[in-house]
């Protein structure tokens, strides 16, 4: 018999699960709207990556559940959304389970493998509402770790969202930086494996239009909470040159105003991180020349009639050889892409098919 | 509006830039004043301490404050070695390697090696130094210099003994790390995404040749590979020199879980500094993802 009991219990749940929805509305007060538009005259950061660390020591210190910890760190995420959508902010990045955590204990393991469930079946029940505001969802990570279905309903996640294009979220779930440049050097052996690629077109640019977050740009803020002051595996290749900032508010607990003191420290670093990623990409164009310039007196060499070829015949050749190269490294990162998005629709297919 | 909000902007700055030269100046001028005259002074300031880039500067300071009791006056020019070596004897961690990122323009080496000589004599047994131009790769053999000074001086002729070994491009392919000399590497930019590429390279060309399979690659290959070239231990603790609150390239593999420290100028750095530093990173707790 259900009774009254049960019923306020159907309701709890039900309320929490309306209030982990994705997407928070509602604008910001007078004086948050004052303070954006004065940070926003200076340089903002496109996207901005957090490591939101903290739910558990929350949980303790306002003696609750672990889980109700990790819940309402999610539900600060959407809140996170909203802020950064009046900020113009269009890309945000989080860590939301690395590969580490898979050492935590089983029950909280499954806790969170549970919340990812529901997170991502809300998700799936608000598409008219993400497609209406344009937010796209990436999942990153070697989600072949995680259970099946919660692989599934990923796939479905992604897919439903994929056309959206006014704001993206990726989520980092079952990750860890050394995994994913390992797994972008095993693409591009496996580009060489097919032909399409040689070896020696292996550079920098090509490693990181091979990691999971190639379709983002790099981000220009990370902010970890909790005090902790350590990346954690977390974006190493893409955060070279990026603004940390590292908070002790726990995540949870974070405001408008704690964000707005992030971008704050990035506007004080941005010149000089600027100058640096420029001198960075200037050293990488006269490497990757350099490597072709190799190439080309190698061929050359091998091709050539014995004499040395005169300088105009070298940058003809070093002019073709640059173009072909990158003819090859565009095909492959079609194939490539191909593979992943074949990924995402065979999940999907095996779940209509069950 | 957007004019307003232009000025306005313009004016936090000049604001947050004000606040954090007063701090730097007061930091000089009470460094040996009693430390609640500091305190007190920094209690004041201390919002805009935050945002001056001086996260927890409060709990160094409490920290500081302890180790003050034994202060002995003046720069660490006067520092005794023995102090030295029992002060990193009472910390309840050391890190095997340390790594000092100056984020700064025009580095000055007698600082550098004042750094790297209290490193070593602390009991730290790897020191690297980097910077995003080079600067230091270019003229090793000037820091070399200056770190070989320091020591005689501070060991006072007793140098030959305590000698670090140098590391620079291409001397560490044999580098026992297990040797008993404290080791000291100068690190660039090429030491970060460049090796990782050339690593990525070797894998490659060992699959064309067909002597692997692209599947076999894993985490620990690619490890290994790396370290193979260069036996670079990955960093416990990196004290980043200077107000960019960036890594500028720095070991992006081998920085996994390394703790960052931040410290605002490597200039006339004082031997209690580089101490807080190693103090806060002792009392910092690693959970590894559990």
């Amino acid at each position: 018999m259900i009774g009254a009991e049960d019923v306020v219990i159907v309701k709890a749940v039900s309320w929490k699960i309306v209030k982990m929805s994705w997407i928070k509305e509602g604008e910001l007060n007078l004086i948050e709207k004052i303070s954006a538009n004065v940070l926003k005259a200076g340089p903002m950061p496109k996207h901005v990556a957090f490591i939101m660390d903290g739910n558990r020591r929350f949980a303790r210190r306002n003696n609750i559940e672990r889980q109700e910890g990790h819940t309402q760190g999610f539900n600060k995420l959407a809140e996170t959304l909203r802020w950064c959508k009046h900020l113009s902010i269009p890309e945000v990045t989080v860590y939301a389970f690395s590969i580490e955590n898979f050492k935590r204990t089983k029950d909280e393991v499954d806790g969170l493998m549970e919340l990812a469930r529901l997170k991502f079946e809300r998700l799936l029940e608000e598409r008219d509402n993400l497609e209406k505001h344009g937010v796209c969802i990436r999942v990153l990570g070697d989600l072949n770790m995680l259970p099946h279905d919660l692989q599934q309903l990923i796939a479905k996640a992604v897919i439903t969202t994929k056309s959206h294009n006014k704001c993206f979220l990726n989520v980092c779930f079952a990750y860890t930086s050394r995994y994913e440049i390992t797994n972008a050097v095993r693409e591009m052996a496996w580009g060489v494996e097919q032909g399409l690629i040689k070896s020696s077109d292996v550079s920098e640019p090509l490693l990181s239009e091979c990691l999971y977050s190639n379709n983002s740009p790099n981000p220009d803020l990370l902010i970890r909470t909790s005090g902790e002051v350590r990346l954690s595996d977390f974006l190493l290749w893409q955060t070279s040159h990026s603004c940390l900032v590292f908070q002790s508010v726990l995540w949870p607990d974070y405001s408008f105003w704690n964000l707005c003191e992030a971008i704050l420290q990035y506007q004080l670093s941005h010149k000089s991180i600027q100058k640096a990623r420029d001198l960075h990409r200037e050293h990488q164009a006269s490497l990757q020349l350099e490597a072709d310039r190799v190439c080309v007196a190698e061929h050359l060499q091998h091709h050539g009639n014995g004499k040395p070829a005169d300088v105009q015949r070298r940058q003809e050749e070093l002019q073709h050889y640059t173009t072909c190269r990158q003819e090859r490294v565009q095909d492959f990162l079609k194939a490539l892409k191909h593979k992943r998005d074949s990924y995402f629709t065979d999940l999907c297919s095996d779940g209509v098919q069950a | 509006m957007a004019l307003m909000c232009g000025m306005l902007w313009r004016l936090l700055l000049v604001l947050v830039h004000v606040n954090r030269a007063l701090v730097s100046w007061l930091r000089v001028r009470l460094r040996s004043w009693k430390g609640r005259m500091w305190e007190r002074a920094v209690a004041a300031l201390l919002l805009p301490v935050a945002l001056a880039g001086f996260p927890d500067h409060q709990r160094k300071l409490n920290r500081n404050t302890g180790a003050n009791a034994n202060t002995l006056p003046g720069s660490g020019t006067s520092t005794h070695r023995s102090r030295c070596l029992s002060d990193g004897r009472s910390l309840e961690k050391l890190p095997v390697h340390i790594g000092l990122l100056v984020a700064e323009e025009e580095p000055s080496y007698s600082d550098i090696a004042n750094l790297v000589v209290w490193c070593v004599a602390v009991g730290i047994s790897y020191v690297s130094v980097y910077d995003n131009h080079g600067i230091f790769q270019k003229n090793n053999s000037r820091l070399l210099e200056e770190i070989e000074r320091r020591q005689q001086k501070f060991l006072g002729g007793d140098g030959s003994k305590h000698n670090v070994e140098f590391l620079s491009n291409g001397t560490d392919k044999h580098h026992n790390v297990v040797s008993c000399r404290p080791t000291v590497k100068v690190l660039s930019p090429e030491d970060g995404k460049q090796s990782i590429v050339q690593a990525a390279q070797q894998l490659c060309r060992s699959v064309e040749s067909k002597e692997r399979s692209s599947k076999d690659i894993s985490v620990t290959m690619l490890d290994i590979l790396l370290r193979e070239s260069k036996n670079i231990p990955d960093p416990e603790l990196v004290v980043k020199f200077g107000s960019v609150n960036s890594t500028l390239g720095f070991l992006p593999w081998h920085i996994r879980l390394t703790e960052f420290i931040s410290l605002p100028s490597h200039r006339n750095l004082s031997y209690e500094d580089l101490l807080g530093a190693l103090q806060r990173y002792s009392a910092c707790q690693q959970r590894l993802g559990q």
